[in-house]
Protein backbone atom coordinates (compact mmCIF):
# COMPACT_ATOMS: atom_id res chain seq x y z
CA UNK A 1 0.00 0.00 0.00
CA UNK A 2 1.66 3.38 -1.22
CA UNK A 3 1.86 5.95 1.26
CA UNK A 4 1.17 9.40 0.50
CA UNK A 5 3.09 12.64 1.51
CA UNK A 6 1.57 16.19 1.02
CA UNK A 7 4.05 18.99 1.58
CA UNK A 8 2.06 22.57 1.68
CA UNK A 9 2.95 24.93 1.21
CA UNK A 10 6.64 24.88 -0.21
CA UNK A 11 8.69 27.66 1.29
CA UNK A 12 11.00 29.61 0.10
CA UNK A 13 10.03 30.12 -3.47
CA UNK A 14 7.90 32.42 -5.42
CA UNK A 15 4.30 31.72 -5.23
CA UNK A 16 1.95 28.71 -4.02
CA UNK A 17 3.48 25.60 -4.34
CA UNK A 18 2.02 22.61 -3.02
CA UNK A 19 3.69 18.48 -4.03
CA UNK A 20 2.29 15.69 -3.38
CA UNK A 21 4.30 12.07 -3.05
CA UNK A 22 3.45 8.59 -3.46
CA UNK A 23 5.94 6.54 -1.54
CA UNK A 24 6.46 2.75 -2.13
CA UNK A 25 9.03 0.60 0.10
CA UNK A 26 10.84 3.74 0.28
CA UNK A 27 10.79 5.04 -2.94
CA UNK A 28 9.09 8.09 -4.56
CA UNK A 29 6.89 5.77 -6.77
CA UNK A 30 4.83 8.86 -8.13
CA UNK A 31 4.60 12.93 -7.54
CA UNK A 32 2.95 15.62 -8.31
CA UNK A 33 3.25 19.74 -8.21
CA UNK A 34 0.60 21.87 -8.50
CA UNK A 35 0.07 25.63 -8.16
CA UNK A 36 -2.47 26.68 -5.66
CA UNK A 37 -2.78 30.31 -6.59
CA UNK A 38 -4.64 31.91 -10.13
CA UNK A 39 -4.63 35.35 -11.09
CA UNK A 40 -5.86 34.75 -14.38
CA UNK A 41 -3.41 37.43 -15.94
CA UNK A 42 -3.47 36.29 -19.14
CA UNK A 43 -7.34 36.85 -19.15
CA UNK A 44 -6.31 40.61 -17.66
CA UNK A 45 -4.00 41.00 -20.81
CA UNK A 46 -6.49 40.65 -23.69
CA UNK A 47 -7.57 43.37 -25.10
CA UNK A 48 -5.22 45.87 -23.88
CA UNK A 49 -2.71 48.25 -25.48
CA UNK A 50 0.28 46.23 -26.52
CA UNK A 51 2.86 49.07 -25.30
CA UNK A 52 1.47 48.58 -21.62
CA UNK A 53 1.43 45.33 -21.88
CA UNK A 54 4.79 44.72 -19.80
CA UNK A 55 3.49 46.30 -17.06
CA UNK A 56 1.41 43.06 -16.22
CA UNK A 57 3.66 40.44 -17.71
CA UNK A 58 6.49 41.96 -15.64
CA UNK A 59 4.61 41.07 -12.50
CA UNK A 60 3.78 37.52 -13.04
CA UNK A 61 6.86 37.13 -10.51
CA UNK A 62 8.36 39.76 -8.77
CA UNK A 63 11.40 37.92 -7.72
CA UNK B 1 20.48 56.69 24.28
CA UNK B 2 23.69 55.64 26.23
CA UNK B 3 26.63 53.62 24.84
CA UNK B 4 25.83 50.73 26.59
CA UNK B 5 22.24 50.80 24.78
CA UNK B 6 24.33 51.17 21.55
CA UNK B 7 26.47 47.86 22.18
CA UNK B 8 23.10 46.36 21.92
CA UNK B 9 22.15 47.58 18.71
CA UNK B 10 25.30 47.45 17.16
CA UNK B 11 25.88 43.41 17.85
CA UNK B 12 22.90 42.87 16.09
CA UNK B 13 22.93 45.17 12.87
CA UNK B 14 26.52 44.83 12.43
CA UNK B 15 29.19 47.12 11.67
CA UNK B 16 26.98 50.68 11.96
CA UNK B 17 28.78 53.76 14.24
CA UNK B 18 27.02 55.23 16.71
CA UNK B 19 26.89 58.48 14.94
CA UNK B 20 25.51 56.77 11.42
CA UNK B 21 22.71 55.21 13.58
CA UNK B 22 21.50 58.60 15.34
CA UNK B 23 21.80 59.84 12.12
CA UNK B 24 19.38 57.00 10.62
CA UNK B 25 16.87 57.74 13.50
CA UNK B 26 16.88 61.37 12.91
CA UNK B 27 16.15 60.38 8.60
CA UNK B 28 13.10 58.22 10.22
CA UNK B 29 11.49 60.93 12.04
CA UNK B 30 11.65 63.66 9.59
CA UNK B 31 10.40 60.74 7.16
CA UNK B 32 7.46 60.30 9.53
CA UNK B 33 6.76 64.09 9.38
CA UNK B 34 8.26 64.37 12.65
CA UNK B 35 10.66 66.98 14.82
CA UNK B 36 13.95 65.37 14.30
CA UNK B 37 14.14 65.92 18.50
CA UNK B 38 12.31 62.95 18.51
CA UNK B 39 14.94 60.84 17.41
CA UNK B 40 16.30 59.70 20.37
CA UNK B 41 13.00 58.32 21.35
CA UNK B 42 13.08 56.35 18.24
CA UNK B 43 16.47 54.90 18.93
CA UNK B 44 15.41 53.66 22.01
CA UNK B 45 12.41 51.67 20.88
CA UNK B 46 14.91 50.30 18.24
CA UNK B 47 17.16 49.40 20.70
CA UNK B 48 14.88 47.97 23.16
CA UNK B 49 14.54 43.80 22.09
CA UNK B 50 11.92 43.41 24.90
CA UNK B 51 9.15 45.32 22.14
CA UNK B 52 9.65 43.34 19.16
CA UNK B 53 6.41 42.58 18.16
CA UNK B 54 5.83 38.99 16.39
CA UNK B 55 4.39 39.31 12.77
CA UNK B 56 2.76 37.04 10.98
CA UNK B 57 3.24 37.97 7.18
CA UNK B 58 0.66 36.20 4.67
CA UNK B 59 0.64 35.92 0.93
CA UNK B 60 -2.06 35.86 -0.94
CA UNK B 61 -2.48 36.94 -5.04
CA UNK B 62 0.94 38.33 -5.29
CA UNK B 63 4.23 38.54 -7.21
CA UNK B 64 6.57 38.58 -3.60
CA UNK B 65 7.75 41.54 -5.54
CA UNK B 66 6.56 43.22 -2.11
CA UNK B 67 9.08 40.85 0.09
CA UNK B 68 11.76 41.74 -2.61
CA UNK B 69 11.75 45.40 -2.13
CA UNK B 70 12.06 44.64 1.70
CA UNK B 71 14.94 42.42 1.20
CA UNK B 72 16.74 44.23 -1.97
CA UNK B 73 17.86 47.48 -0.36
CA UNK B 74 21.81 47.60 -0.82
CA UNK B 75 21.44 50.41 2.40
CA UNK B 76 23.66 47.72 4.26
CA UNK B 77 21.13 47.92 8.06
CA UNK B 78 17.70 48.35 6.18
CA UNK B 79 16.71 44.67 5.87
CA UNK B 80 18.45 43.88 8.72
CA UNK B 81 16.90 46.98 11.27
CA UNK B 82 13.32 45.83 9.41
CA UNK B 83 14.04 41.94 10.73
CA UNK B 84 15.44 42.67 13.73
CA UNK B 85 13.26 45.06 15.08
CA UNK B 86 10.06 42.66 14.41
CA UNK B 87 10.07 38.92 15.04
CA UNK B 88 9.35 37.52 11.77
CA UNK B 89 7.28 34.55 13.21
CA UNK B 90 6.11 33.04 9.35
CA UNK B 91 6.51 34.36 6.15
CA UNK B 92 6.55 31.39 3.36
CA UNK B 93 9.46 32.73 1.32
CA UNK B 94 11.40 33.02 4.22
CA UNK B 95 10.11 30.31 6.26
CA UNK B 96 13.09 27.87 7.41
CA UNK B 97 10.25 24.63 7.74
CA UNK B 98 7.47 23.68 5.12
CA UNK B 99 4.33 22.33 4.95
CA UNK B 100 3.16 21.53 7.69
CA UNK B 101 6.04 22.55 9.82
CA UNK B 102 5.61 25.87 8.37
CA UNK B 103 2.08 25.79 9.69
CA UNK B 104 2.47 24.60 12.88
CA UNK B 105 4.78 27.81 13.24
CA UNK B 106 1.76 29.87 12.29
CA UNK B 107 -0.87 28.47 14.76
CA UNK B 108 1.73 28.68 17.37
CA UNK B 109 2.26 32.68 17.04
CA UNK B 110 -1.28 32.75 17.07
CA UNK B 111 -1.57 31.04 19.93
CA UNK B 112 0.96 32.54 22.24
CA UNK B 113 0.52 36.11 20.69
CA UNK B 114 -3.46 36.69 20.61
CA UNK B 115 -4.14 40.31 20.63
CA UNK B 116 -0.86 41.29 20.06
CA UNK B 117 0.68 40.31 16.74
CA UNK B 118 1.07 42.05 13.94
CA UNK B 119 -0.93 40.66 10.41
CA UNK B 120 1.35 42.07 7.28
CA UNK B 121 -0.93 41.18 4.44
CA UNK B 122 1.32 40.78 0.66
CA UNK B 123 -1.31 39.74 -2.27
CA UNK B 124 -5.11 40.34 -2.65
CA UNK B 125 -8.02 37.68 -1.61
CA UNK B 126 -10.03 36.10 -4.39
CA UNK B 127 -13.55 35.80 -3.34
CA UNK B 128 -14.69 34.37 -6.27
CA UNK B 129 -15.88 30.57 -6.47
CA UNK B 130 -15.24 30.74 -2.19
CA UNK B 131 -11.34 31.76 -2.70
CA UNK B 132 -10.63 28.26 -4.73
CA UNK B 133 -8.20 30.44 -6.40
CA UNK B 134 -5.64 30.75 -3.90
CA UNK B 135 -5.27 27.94 -1.07
CA UNK B 136 -2.31 27.31 1.37
CA UNK B 137 -2.15 24.26 3.32
CA UNK B 138 -5.47 23.17 1.89
CA UNK B 139 -7.20 26.61 3.03
CA UNK B 140 -8.21 29.04 1.16
CA UNK B 141 -6.57 32.55 1.20
CA UNK B 142 -10.17 33.78 2.36
CA UNK B 143 -10.31 31.92 5.33
CA UNK B 144 -7.14 32.35 6.65
CA UNK B 145 -6.94 36.07 6.18
CA UNK B 146 -10.17 35.98 8.30
CA UNK B 147 -9.20 33.89 10.94
CA UNK B 148 -5.59 35.33 11.62
CA UNK B 149 -6.86 38.85 11.42
CA UNK B 150 -9.46 38.01 14.19
CA UNK B 151 -6.97 37.91 16.95
CA UNK B 152 -4.81 40.37 15.28
CA UNK B 153 -3.55 43.57 17.13
CA UNK B 154 -3.13 45.27 14.31
CA UNK B 155 -3.04 44.87 10.32
CA UNK B 156 -1.14 46.14 7.53
CA UNK B 157 -1.86 45.57 3.85
CA UNK B 158 1.52 45.92 2.27
CA UNK B 159 1.62 46.49 -1.50
CA UNK B 160 -1.19 47.61 -4.05
CA UNK B 161 -2.64 43.65 -4.71
CA UNK B 162 -3.19 43.56 -0.87
CA UNK B 163 -4.26 47.86 -0.43
CA UNK B 164 -7.06 48.15 -3.48
CA UNK B 165 -6.64 45.26 -5.29
CA UNK B 166 -3.54 45.84 -7.84
CA UNK B 167 -3.25 43.71 -11.04
CA UNK B 168 -5.26 40.77 -10.23
CA UNK B 169 -8.19 43.09 -9.92
CA UNK B 170 -7.79 44.64 -12.94
CA UNK B 171 -10.35 43.97 -15.20
CA UNK B 172 -12.12 41.37 -16.22
CA UNK B 173 -10.55 40.24 -13.00
CA UNK B 174 -10.80 36.85 -13.63
CA UNK B 175 -10.65 35.88 -9.37
CA UNK B 176 -12.94 38.23 -7.80
CA UNK B 177 -9.60 39.71 -6.54
CA UNK B 178 -10.50 41.77 -3.62
CA UNK B 179 -7.85 44.17 -1.09
CA UNK B 180 -7.71 43.42 2.72
CA UNK B 181 -9.52 46.35 3.52
CA UNK B 182 -12.68 45.14 1.59
CA UNK B 183 -12.57 41.75 2.96
CA UNK B 184 -11.99 42.73 6.89
CA UNK B 185 -14.81 45.49 6.81
CA UNK B 186 -14.65 47.43 10.45
CA UNK B 187 -11.19 46.79 11.26
CA UNK B 188 -8.56 49.18 10.71
CA UNK B 189 -5.93 48.09 7.83
CA UNK B 190 -3.12 50.49 7.52
CA UNK B 191 -2.39 50.38 3.82
CA UNK B 192 0.45 50.75 1.94
CA UNK B 193 0.06 50.71 -1.98
CA UNK B 194 2.79 51.14 -4.52
CA UNK B 195 3.85 47.98 -6.91
CA UNK B 196 6.57 47.56 -5.33
CA UNK B 197 5.98 49.84 -1.99
CA UNK B 198 8.62 51.79 -0.70
CA UNK B 199 10.02 49.16 2.28
CA UNK B 200 11.47 52.74 3.94
CA UNK B 201 7.28 53.43 3.99
CA UNK B 202 6.28 49.81 6.15
CA UNK B 203 9.59 50.20 8.33
CA UNK B 204 8.86 53.70 8.99
CA UNK B 205 5.09 52.67 10.20
CA UNK B 206 6.58 50.02 12.71
CA UNK B 207 8.80 52.30 13.83
CA UNK B 208 5.99 54.63 14.50
CA UNK B 209 4.24 51.81 16.32
CA UNK B 210 7.40 51.00 18.20
CA UNK B 211 8.11 54.42 19.57
CA UNK B 212 4.79 56.10 20.19
CA UNK B 213 2.46 53.28 21.22
CA UNK B 214 0.29 53.89 17.81
CA UNK B 215 -0.36 54.17 14.49
CA UNK B 216 1.08 56.55 12.59
CA UNK B 217 -2.04 59.46 10.95
CA UNK B 218 -4.17 57.56 8.28
CA UNK B 219 -6.25 58.79 5.80
CA UNK B 220 -9.58 57.80 4.56
CA UNK B 221 -8.13 54.42 2.37
CA UNK B 222 -5.76 53.63 5.48
CA UNK B 223 -2.87 55.31 4.02
CA UNK B 224 -0.23 56.81 6.26
CA UNK B 225 -0.35 60.57 5.53
CA UNK B 226 3.27 60.99 6.09
CA UNK B 227 3.98 59.11 2.65
CA UNK B 228 0.96 59.18 1.26
CA UNK B 229 -0.47 62.85 1.48
CA UNK B 230 0.72 64.75 -1.27
CA UNK B 231 0.28 63.97 -5.02
CA UNK B 232 4.00 62.45 -6.95
CA UNK B 233 3.16 65.77 -9.13
CA UNK B 234 3.53 68.33 -6.50
CA UNK B 235 6.88 67.13 -5.27
CA UNK B 236 8.63 65.63 -8.78
CA UNK B 237 11.53 66.72 -9.55
CA UNK B 238 10.06 67.67 -13.31
CA UNK B 239 7.45 69.84 -11.30
CA UNK B 240 9.13 72.92 -12.57
CA UNK B 241 9.21 72.04 -16.40
CA UNK B 242 5.43 71.59 -16.36
CA UNK B 243 5.07 74.51 -15.03
CA UNK B 244 7.09 76.12 -18.06
CA UNK B 245 5.31 74.46 -20.48
CA UNK B 246 8.54 72.11 -21.35
CA UNK B 247 7.31 68.91 -22.08
CA UNK B 248 8.96 65.72 -23.69
CA UNK B 249 6.15 64.74 -26.60
CA UNK B 250 7.64 61.48 -27.46
CA UNK B 251 10.17 58.97 -26.42
CA UNK B 252 13.30 59.71 -27.31
CA UNK B 253 12.62 62.76 -28.78
CA UNK B 254 14.72 66.40 -27.77
CA UNK B 255 12.49 67.08 -24.77
CA UNK B 256 12.58 63.52 -23.59
CA UNK B 257 16.26 63.56 -23.51
CA UNK B 258 16.54 66.90 -21.73
CA UNK B 259 14.12 65.49 -18.82
CA UNK B 260 11.61 67.53 -19.35
CA UNK B 261 8.05 66.86 -18.25
CA UNK B 262 6.56 63.69 -18.97
CA UNK B 263 3.20 64.78 -18.71
CA UNK B 264 1.56 64.53 -22.39
CA UNK B 265 3.62 61.01 -22.14
CA UNK B 266 0.44 60.03 -20.22
CA UNK B 267 2.48 60.64 -16.75
CA UNK B 268 -0.29 59.81 -13.69
CA UNK B 269 2.14 62.09 -11.23
CA UNK B 270 -1.21 64.09 -10.91
CA UNK B 271 -3.59 61.91 -9.88
CA UNK B 272 -1.31 59.45 -7.85
CA UNK B 273 -0.61 59.78 -3.89
CA UNK B 274 2.81 58.67 -3.05
CA UNK B 275 6.24 59.84 -1.57
CA UNK B 276 8.48 58.16 -4.66
CA UNK B 277 9.75 61.36 -5.63
CA UNK B 278 11.12 62.20 -2.42
CA UNK B 279 12.24 58.44 -0.79
CA UNK B 280 12.95 57.33 -4.71
CA UNK B 281 13.78 53.22 -4.66
CA UNK B 282 17.27 50.92 -3.89
CA UNK B 283 19.52 53.59 -2.03
CA UNK B 284 21.20 54.36 -5.33
CA UNK B 285 20.92 58.01 -4.90
CA UNK B 286 19.11 60.97 -7.33
CA UNK B 287 17.03 59.92 -9.98
CA UNK B 288 16.29 56.27 -9.32
CA UNK B 289 11.94 56.27 -9.57
CA UNK B 290 10.33 56.00 -12.62
CA UNK B 291 10.19 59.62 -14.07
CA UNK B 292 13.92 60.12 -12.92
CA UNK B 293 14.84 57.32 -15.57
CA UNK B 294 12.71 59.01 -17.95
CA UNK B 295 9.54 56.80 -18.10
CA UNK B 296 6.27 58.21 -16.86
CA UNK B 297 4.65 57.54 -13.44
CA UNK B 298 1.31 55.04 -14.08
CA UNK B 299 -0.03 55.49 -10.88
CA UNK B 300 0.70 52.28 -9.57
CA UNK B 301 -0.38 53.00 -5.70
CA UNK B 302 -3.74 54.93 -6.63
CA UNK B 303 -6.92 52.70 -6.97
CA UNK B 304 -8.39 53.80 -10.11
CA UNK B 305 -5.47 54.73 -12.10
CA UNK B 306 -2.27 51.60 -11.99
CA UNK B 307 -3.42 48.96 -14.23
CA UNK B 308 -6.94 50.46 -14.81
CA UNK B 309 -6.65 54.05 -17.13
CA UNK B 310 -3.90 53.10 -19.98
CA UNK B 311 -0.24 53.67 -19.95
CA UNK B 312 -0.45 56.78 -22.17
CA UNK B 313 -3.66 58.47 -21.90
CA UNK B 314 -2.89 62.04 -20.30
CA UNK B 315 -4.72 62.39 -16.89
CA UNK B 316 -6.61 65.74 -15.56
CA UNK B 317 -4.15 67.82 -13.19
CA UNK B 318 -5.70 68.08 -9.79
CA UNK B 319 -3.14 70.70 -8.60
CA UNK B 320 -2.63 73.11 -11.05
CA UNK B 321 -0.11 75.61 -10.46
CA UNK B 322 -1.05 78.80 -8.58
CA UNK B 323 1.53 80.42 -10.22
CA UNK B 324 0.17 80.40 -13.51
CA UNK B 325 -2.53 82.76 -12.44
CA UNK B 326 -0.91 85.41 -10.23
CA UNK B 327 2.18 85.73 -12.29
CA UNK B 328 2.65 86.39 -16.13
CA UNK B 329 4.79 83.65 -17.08
CA UNK B 330 7.06 83.40 -20.67
CA UNK B 331 6.64 80.24 -21.29
CA UNK B 332 10.54 78.73 -22.63
CA UNK B 333 10.20 76.06 -25.32
CA UNK B 334 13.14 74.81 -27.24
CA UNK B 335 12.93 76.81 -30.87
CA UNK B 336 11.53 73.79 -33.25
CA UNK B 337 14.32 72.78 -35.74
CA UNK B 338 13.18 72.81 -39.31
CA UNK B 339 14.74 71.04 -42.44
CA UNK B 340 15.72 74.65 -43.70
CA UNK B 341 17.06 75.63 -40.54
CA UNK B 342 19.23 72.16 -39.97
CA UNK B 343 20.79 72.79 -43.10
CA UNK B 344 21.83 76.55 -42.70
CA UNK B 345 23.07 75.49 -39.19
CA UNK B 346 25.25 72.65 -41.12
CA UNK B 347 26.17 75.14 -43.79
CA UNK B 348 27.60 77.62 -41.15
CA UNK B 349 29.27 74.74 -39.12
CA UNK B 350 30.99 73.82 -42.80
CA UNK B 351 31.94 77.69 -43.19
CA UNK B 352 33.72 77.57 -39.53
CA UNK B 353 35.29 74.21 -40.03
CA UNK B 354 36.75 75.72 -43.33
CA UNK B 355 38.00 79.23 -41.50
CA UNK B 356 39.63 77.16 -39.29
CA UNK B 357 41.77 75.09 -41.25
CA UNK B 358 42.09 78.07 -43.03
CA UNK B 359 43.83 79.95 -40.13
CA UNK B 360 46.40 76.86 -39.08
CA UNK B 361 47.59 77.56 -42.58
CA UNK B 362 48.13 80.19 -42.08
CA UNK B 363 49.86 79.85 -38.50
CA UNK B 364 52.14 77.58 -40.20
CA UNK B 365 52.86 79.86 -42.36
CA UNK B 366 53.95 82.48 -40.49
CA UNK B 367 57.74 83.40 -39.47
CA UNK B 368 59.07 80.89 -36.73
CA UNK B 369 59.46 82.32 -33.51
CA UNK B 370 62.88 82.43 -32.64
CA UNK B 371 62.52 81.44 -29.27
CA UNK B 372 60.54 77.81 -30.07
CA UNK B 373 62.60 77.19 -33.40
CA UNK B 374 61.20 73.89 -34.97
CA UNK B 375 63.37 71.62 -35.63
CA UNK B 376 63.70 69.80 -38.56
CA UNK B 377 63.74 66.14 -39.11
Amino acid sequence: MAKRITIDPITRIEGHLRIDCEIEGGKVTNAWSSGQMWRGIELILQGRDPREAWIFAQRICGV
Amino acid sequence: MTTDDFKGIKARLGDISRRDFMRYCSIMAGALGLSTGLAPRIAQAIADPKRRPPVIWLHGQECTGCTETLLRPSHPSLDSLILDIISLDYHETLCAGAGQQAEASLAQSMRENAGKYVLIIEGAIPVKDNGIYCKIGGKTFLSLVEEVAAQAGAIIAIGSCAAWGGIPSAHPNPTGATSAPEVLKGKTVVTLPGCPPNPYNLLSTVVHVLSFGKLPKLDSLGRPTFAYGRLIHENCERRPHFDAGRFAEKFGDEGHRLGYCLYKLGCKGPVTHANCPEIQFNDLGGGTWPVGTGHPCFGCAEKGVGFTIPMFTQVEVLSPTPFARQAPIIPERPVPVSPITAALAGGALGLAIGASAVALRKLKDSPDDPDHPVKED
